[in-house]
């Protein structure tokens, strides 16, 4: 059984593969712990041991053991740390090559999808705005998109689970963010960042196409003169 | 100290009374009167999660309005009055002038005053469920600009504004910390001036110096927050724009000043109940506590790096991105003097006599849970990791397996060891353990599932996941049942424990001094000790952890007696015993 909802993007597999080296960690340092604290319940019970030693701990023999364990910490915090490292600047930072731009807008309560005009250009006088309830944000498979995200009111938080990404969009700020899709299909975005009482209906969707699907969604927007709400 | 001497009427005894013992059991009372109030909002809650739109038992119709306005008073409750009076003020109350032996605080009157701040913070964040809009709905973080209003009215109506649901909660927290700091000043002036001869700032108990720590990393953290709330409550009645973007301000400066001291918040709560599980595993493991001094530095670091962590509550929030690692490091460094800490606990247990007390059974559960929360905090300090997983269960299961047994099973390990103290009586035995049991189950089957939600994607607070197709599969619906189903069975649990308190507390007194045969000097006293605590103050001679001392005859050595290796050092350290008196006032 797969324990995430399925990985589309290029980076999801990162997030993935991260969570398992943190768990290996994580289990093992559970079951040591696990020992060294069900152990002495069943050795050193009042029946088994009537008597207690008297250790205060304080002795350099005695808490090198604690220490160790430290140590033994620390180092796996640091491996977890250089192992991620990577692919947290990978996913935070745009990559040189954009293929496709698009602006994302919060608003209470759904996203709206800013796509270049004519011109190529976001944020120019010709940018075709999609602005619905349901709408999906159209992008091309395998190609890097470059969004811009923005919010008109509060905090929203842009989370595309299957593609293991998400950003708070902050009001008064423009946050550049990237994804490269792989496998077409409709996928959910979700507010993660409480923002009223229709929070749990600000929902859209990515939908990824293949080339020509997309380019002919984005002709249908320049034809229909899709303008449909203007940015206030 | 006669109480025939100064004749109290039931007011002055009961009510506004300066004896940091009524203190103390009043902020008990309070937690857990409230604990009831946050509990009910969890099973509203819950129930309408595993049950979407279907009616209540005992409330009905859950709104959306009111489930965001219910989830944010569940977590403001749980954390601002229960886990903080519980655990700070009366644990610090009920215990400090005890334990170091001494007659009250250092500020009775002040501390009176603490308490009824305290009690008008809890009825303003309660009459805020009854003003028009209700309560307040955007979380317990409180984030501007939907918590300053100011984005929708620029020129708010004051009064209009001033009653709404969101002021009254910025009013309400503001109160509390401002109690919390009054109590807070008072611990720390205590221990430090009012230590009975030969208490010695290392014979101090670790419940009191963890106590004290918590005190002072609450009085470093909570000065920006009260700051800051003021600036929420301006942008909400007098239409100004700290946190409105359009008027040159920033939500993210909530953001830091909501962590700054939201983060080391949790230290002062986790603290005090460390501190309880200190004092407990020592007397039934018959062994002293395993590394007094290197816990005590240990927490000392944890608290200097309380205030270096706050942003990885932002990982996600639009910091600059190379900030994340300075703030993953912090929070990687800070898990170590506590993973120090709780080692150091366990070890106390290898080589000991153990018994399976009622107290003792909360402290090895809480050790238990608090495992699963601190490593399941691993991946979260992961900050590539938490790109995922912020803001879904995976989170909210987390911290609610280090919240959890922090304020609820180190408040009751407490109750069921002090209960003897403070009342003469005692606690059923088996109702005890049931009580334990049916708590650590349910507890544990509710949150455990809902990290498999978390990493499915299941994203917080949303009351209908109806347009989620990752939420709405099996085996995620059926795991939001069980949750739910167990979460009931976990609040019903606790009217066992009510049922015991109740039928305990009618029952004549027993008298019983020591009953566990523990060290501490709080047993030299009467129990229930009385106005002004000790017919003659203690001397102390030794630490407080002597259990298993070779060469005594008992394998337990109250600090107040003299064993057979301490030499009379109690007037060579110079300490001038000063006398409660000089420092309380008593009518």
């Amino acid at each position: 059984m797969n324990i995430f909802p399925e990985n589309v993007s290029t980076y999801g597999q990162e997030i993935d593969n991260l969570f398992w080296l943190i768990f290996a960690f994580v289990a093992i340092a559970f079951v040591i712990s696990l020992f060294v604290l069900l152990y002495p319940l069943i050795k050193y019970n009042r029946k088994a041991a009537p008597k207690a030693e008297y250790i205060t701990g304080e002795k350099r023999k005695h808490f090198k053991w604690v220490v160790v364990a430290l140590v033994l910490l620390l180092g796996s915090d640091f491996v977890i740390l250089y192992c991620e490292h990577d692919a947290w600047g990978q996913i935070e930072s745009v990559p040189a090559k954009a293929d496709v731009k698009v602006g994302i807008i919060a608003r209470q309560w759904n996203w709206i999808f800013v796509y270049p005009g004519p011109d190529g250009i976001l944020n120019t006088a010709d940018d075709v705005i999609v602005d619905d309830m349901n709408s999906s944000l159209h992008v091309p498979i395998n190609k890097n998109v470059v969004f811009e995200l923005r919010s008109q009111d509060v905090i929203h938080s842009f989370f595309l689970a299957n593609a293991r990404f998400k950003q708070d969009v902050l009001p008064g700020r423009t946050v550049v963010r990237w994804f490269n899709l792989t496998k077409e299909g409709k996928y959910d975005i979700s507010c993660t960042q409480i923002c009223g009482v229709l929070h749990s209906k600000m929902r859209n969707f990515v939908m990824v196409e293949s080339e020509d699907k997309y380019k002919h969604y984005i002709d249908s927007l320049y034809t229909a003169n899709g303008r449909k709400t203007a940015m206030k | 100290m006669d109480a025939t001497l100064h004749k109290q009427s039931f007011w002055s005894k009961y009510i506004f009374s300066t004896d940091h013992k009524v203190i103390g059991m009043q902020y008990a009372i309070m937690g857990i009167i409230m604990a009831g109030v946050g509990g009910f909002l969890a099973y509203v809650f819950r129930y309408n999660l595993a049950y979407p739109n279907a009616s209540i038992p005992l409330f009905g119709h859950l709104s959306a309005t009111q489930y965001n306005a219910f989830v944010t008073c569940h977590g403001m409750i749980m954390v601002f009055w229960v886990g903080m009076p519980v655990l700070l003020s009366a644990l610090g109350n009920l215990l400090i002038p005890l334990m170091i032996g001494t007659d009250d605080m250092a500020f009775p009157t002040v501390n009176m005053l603490s308490f009824w701040i305290f009690f008008l913070s809890a009825v303003v964040l309660l009459a805020s469920f009854f003003v028009p809009g209700g309560a307040f709905g955007g979380g317990w973080t409180m984030y501007p600009p939907f918590s300053a209003g100011g984005y929708v009215n620029h020129n708010p109506h004051f009064f209009t504004a001033l009653f709404s649901g969101v002021s009254l909660m910025i009013l309400a927290v503001a109160l509390e910390l401002v109690a919390m700091l009054m109590g807070g000043i008072n611990f720390v002036v205590t221990t430090i001036n009012k230590r009975t001869k030969g208490m010695t700032a290392f014979r101090v108990p670790i419940v009191v110096w963890f106590i004290n720590i918590a005190s002072v990393i609450f009085m470093f953290s909570v000065g920006p927050l009260v700051a800051g709330a003021f600036m929420l409550l301006f942008d909400n009645i007098l239409g100004t724009g700290f946190y409105d973007p359009a008027r040159g301000g920033d939500p993210m400066l909530w953001e830091h000043l909501f962590w700054f001291f939201g983060h080391p918040e949790v230290y002062v709560l986790l603290l005090p109940a460390l501190g309880v599980l200190a004092e407990i595993l020592p007397v039934f493991a018959r062994k002293p506590l395993f590394g007094y001094k290197p816990i005590i530095y240990m927490a000392l670091v944890s608290a200097v790096l309380s205030v270096l962590v706050w942003a990885h509550h932002q990982f996600v929030a639009g910091i600059d991105p190379r900030m994340a690692t300075f703030f993953s490091i912090g929070t990687i460094l800070i898990s170590i003097p506590f993973a120090g800490i709780f080692l150091s606990f366990m070890a106390t247990l290898w080589k000991g006599s153990i018994k399976f007390s009622v107290p003792m059974m909360w402290v090895l559960g809480f050790i238990g849970l608090f495992l699963i929360g601190g490593l399941t905090g691993l991946f979260l300090g992961s900050n590539t990791f938490d790109i995922y997983a912020h803001d879904t269960y995976f989170v909210v299961a987390h911290f609610h397996y280090t919240l959890f047994p922090d304020i609820f099973f180190g408040f009751f390990a407490a109750i069921y060891y002090w209960f003897p103290k403070f009342t003469g009586k005692s606690l059923n035995a088996g109702l005890g353990k049931l009580h334990f049991w049916l708590t650590f189950f349910a507890f544990n089957v509710t949150w455990f599932v809902l990290f498999f939600n978390g990493l499915a994607g299941q994203h917080r607070r949303i009351n209908d996941y109806s347009d989620f197709s990752l939420i709405m599969r099996e085996p995620y619906i059926t795991f939001e049942k069980i949750a739910t189903i167990s979460a009931i069975i976990l609040i019903l649990s606790q009217f066992i424990f009510l049922y015991n308190l109740f039928t305990s507390l009618a029952k004549a007194k027993k008298g019983v001094k020591n009953p566990w045969e523990s060290n501490t000097l709080e047993w030299v006293a009467d129990s229930p000790p009385p106005h002004g605590n000790f017919q003659t103050y203690p001397v102390v001679y030794h630490g407080p952890y002597e259990y298993s001392l070779p060469g005594e005859g008992a394998d337990f050595l109250p600090q107040n007696v003299q064993g057979k290796n301490d030499t009379n050092n109690v007037t060579q350290n110079n300490y001038e015993h000063k006398t409660a008196t000089s420092f309380a006032t008593h009518k």
